[in-house]
This record gives structure tokens, sequence and C-alpha cells, in this order.
């Protein structure tokens, strides 16, 4: 096999970040990574032996355009006609000489709390749609549960009855008094 | 068509009544309204003994599926079926110390629990590295390199799981880790400028030699240390073997002479 060739120039404090991703349908003995955008593929296959050890046969890279948004990602309320293009996504695909399958993916999220994630993702969707222009013109939330209200009705199940004050006592039965052994002290005349 | 225009007078005497006398049995039809052959003005050779040309493989074609024309020896043997399934597939073995492993905290799940990514000190301040040498500062850096791709590696890895917290986690661990190497940074540039300070003060230095050829220190001849007039004159004065017999004797010879 023949020795590896690597650059000449020393890199003492490198100040960047790969992420490697998860690839089930690549072969075993690729992996790909998102590296910053200024990282070519003779600093990967330097990067990779030097700092991890792991040998590369080739490296394939792409740049991957994002899409355009509307305003500068993060803005609060997004401008119209303001268009932005984030920043494009370097990717790059190594074939190593020994392969690598990622840990498997955990069959459970409770450790990070995913019921309630995900219910607070929900009400803030349903927050956030009131906000909305088009919000007054859709039917309300309320309207089945409002029809099915009306079919029990209508069909005699329930009975009418108007809404009770806040400040209305329910009577049920005759008055009786409660406290019959107690002997109030007399007061004044 | 050549021949639609060939068979016209033929079928013209056909239909024509008058002459049914001469009109040809019924069963001669296909050889009168065979096709007429063109022959090549030019060539004398005639098409048919060759085909088209002379490329073998003529008809053989991979997006047709036409297969080979003659079975090769593996013919007999049936093709492997892919394994659709990802789950039935072989498992592949990888190496307990691939390179790969050290973008994980651990083996056995792909990316920490908010509980694991919140525990972590604080980071490394500037004051506790400034006794580092430069090896332990390069190395500290690598670390908090490879910390820093474990960390967004496992914070992807869970934002495409949309497996739930650990988001604010996994930044506030990002942030101690590049805490820790702007300190790096900023013992480095110190130091790099008490290093051009002392350049600068060693320029003007005799006793330091620049140029390269022999030693950079060369000190001068002793300076004698400053002693104060008290000392000197106390130890003249009164004999200190008699007032202090405990000390040991050589320390009033050394501080009365020390240049011997």
């Amino acid at each position: 096999m023949k020795p590896p060739v690597f650059g000449k120039k020393q890199v003492f404090l490198p100040n960047l970040v790969l992420t490697l991703l998860r690839t089930p349908n690549s072969p075993p003995n690729f992996a790909t990574f998102l590296v910053p955008l200024n990282l070519n593929k003779l600093d990967m296959r330097d990067y990779l032996f030097h700092a991890y050890g792991i040998r590369v046969h080739g490296v394939r890279s792409y740049i991957q355009m994002s899409k355009l948004t509307q305003d500068k990602p993060g803005s609060k309320r997004p401008k119209p006609r303001k268009w932005f293009r984030p920043k494009s996504i370097k990717k790059m695909m190594v074939e190593m000489e020994r392969p690598f399958v990622w840990p498997e993916e955990p069959k459970e999220f409770d450790m990070w709390d995913k019921s309630t994630f995900d219910a607070a993702q929900k009400d803030r969707e349903m927050q956030e749609e009131t906000f909305r222009p088009d919000f007054r013109e859709k039917p309300s939330r309320e309207r089945a549960s409002i029809a099915e209200q009306a079919k029990a009705l209508l069909s005699g199940e329930e009975r009418w009855r108007p809404t009770p004050r806040n400040d209305e006592w329910d009577i049920e039965g005759e008055e009786e008094e409660v406290e019959t052994d107690v002997q109030v002290p007399k007061t004044g005349p | 068509m050549s021949t639609s225009i060939a068979m016209r007078p033929f079928a013209r005497r056909l239909l024509k009544p008058a002459r049914s006398q001469h009109v040809p049995p019924a069963f001669l039809l296909p050889s009168l309204l065979a096709p007429i052959q063109k022959k090549c003005s030019i060539s004398s050779t005639t098409a048919n003994l060759y085909p088209r040309d002379n490329n073998r493989e003529r008809g053989v074609s991979t997006a047709r599926r036409t297969g080979l024309r003659q079975p090769l020896s593996v013919s007999k043997t049936p093709l492997p079926k892919p394994v659709l399934d990802p789950a039935k597939r072989s498992k592949v073995e990888v190496d307990e110390d691939h390179g790969l492993w050290e973008f994980f905290h651990s083996k056995e799940k792909p990316m920490n629990t908010p509980e694991e990514d919140a525990e972590h000190g604080r980071p490394w301040c500037v004051e506790e590295l400034r006794g580092k040498s430069w090896e332990d500062l390069h190395a500290l850096w690598w670390v908090c390199c490879k910390e820093r791709n474990r960390i967004a590696t496992e914070a992807f890895e869970r934002k495409r799981l949309e497996a739930g917290y650990g988001e604010s986690e996994s930044a506030k661990r990002d942030v101690t880790v590049r805490r820790t190497q702007r300190a790096i940074k900023q013992v480095l540039t110190e130091r790099y400028y008490s290093w051009q300070d002392a350049e600068a003060i060693a320029k003007n230095d005799p006793e330091v030699d620049l140029s390269g050829e022999g030693p950079t220190y060369n000190p001068s001849d002793f300076v004698e240390e400053y002693v104060p007039e008290e000392e000197v004159s106390l130890g003249s004065d009164v004999k200190p073997e008699q007032d202090i017999p405990l000390e040991p004797e050589v320390k009033p010879e050394q501080r009365s002479s020390p240049t011997l």
C-alpha cells in the first residue's frame, strides 16, 4: 500500500466544526460530514487522519445552495419583498478504509421528554394560528363541539337549561339546620 | 409505397371484365403482388450476403435487456437477490478503535440526554492557563475541537430524530468549550506580546547576543549582592559564635564574605 501523502503546512489551532451525518443508504465505509465552506478535500483528508486516525481513500464534496427565505433567518416579522439567501451548505463524503455504522436510534425518547416537547410544540402552533390573517375566515375550532351539542339537544338526550350565574346557589332539596347542638350566646338587648 | 404503384397495372387488368379470359388464376395472385426488389446501380454485390455491418454485437442491448447471443459459463448460476429490508441484512462489524467513535459521547446511543449534556463544569479561565506549557495548551485545544464536533453531531441528530428537549443544554456546553478556546488564545497572545517586549529589551542589553553565534546569554562579571550596612557592621563588631551558638558556623562567613 502506498504511504499516505499529506500537506506540509502545519496548522496548530484549527477552528472548524465537523458534523457527522447519519447516512443509512450509503455503504458502511462511507461517511458524510457537514463542513465549513472554506474546507477543501485535502484539508479534510489530513484533518481526519491527524485528529482521528482515519485513513481516507477518497473525498467527494458538494455545495448545496440554500433556499430563498423572506428576510434574514430569525427575524421576528419577515418583511415582504426582502429576499435573503442563507449560506450554502457544504457536505463531504469520505471513503474510509474501515467501515463504520452509527449507533442505533433510541426506541424511546423519555429521557428527552418528547411528550412534553411535542405538546408544547402543538400548543405553540395553535397559538400562532390565531395570529394569521385568514384565521377569522376559517371555521372556528369549536364548531364540531357546537354541532355535537346541538345534535344531542335535538335528539332529546339533553335538556336545555340556562347557564347558571356565578352568584347563584344550587339549592337541592329542603333547607335543614346543620348546627342544632350549638348554643349561640345571646348578645345585645 | 413502391409495391402499390407496381400493383396498379395488374390490378387494372384484373378488374377489367372484357379481358376476363386472360386473367391468371387466383392462386398466382401472391406472385403477381410480390414486392419488387430494389437493385443498387453502383454495387455489384447483393446486400444479403452480409448483415448490415460486421458488428457481432448487433441487436445486443443492455437498455432493452436482450441478453447475450450465446450463454456464458456463469449463466447457470442464479443471480443473488438484493435484500431490500435493512433489518435482514448482515450486520457490519465496527472496530472498537474506529476513529469515528470519537464523534459520539457513548457507543450505545447516538446522542446524549439533556442530563448528561448538562454535566459539565466551568470553562478554563485565563489565570489557570497562564502557567501551562504550549504542549498542554495545544492538547487542550484539540480536546475542545473534538468536543465541539461531538456536540454538533449529536445536536444535528437530535434535531433530525425530533427527540425532544436538549438543545439549550448542548448549546451551553458548546459555549463552555468555546470560552476555553478563547482563554487559550488569550494566553498565547499575552505570551506573544511579552516575547516581543523581551526581544526589544534584549536588543539593547549588552549581556544578550541575538546574532545567533555562540551563546545567547553572556552574563558579565559578578555583580555584588546588596548587603545592608548595619548587618556588615554587626558582623564585624560582635562575634556571632558567642551570642548565637545554635547557628551554624558557616553562615556568618557567607554573610561577611559572599565572594568566597
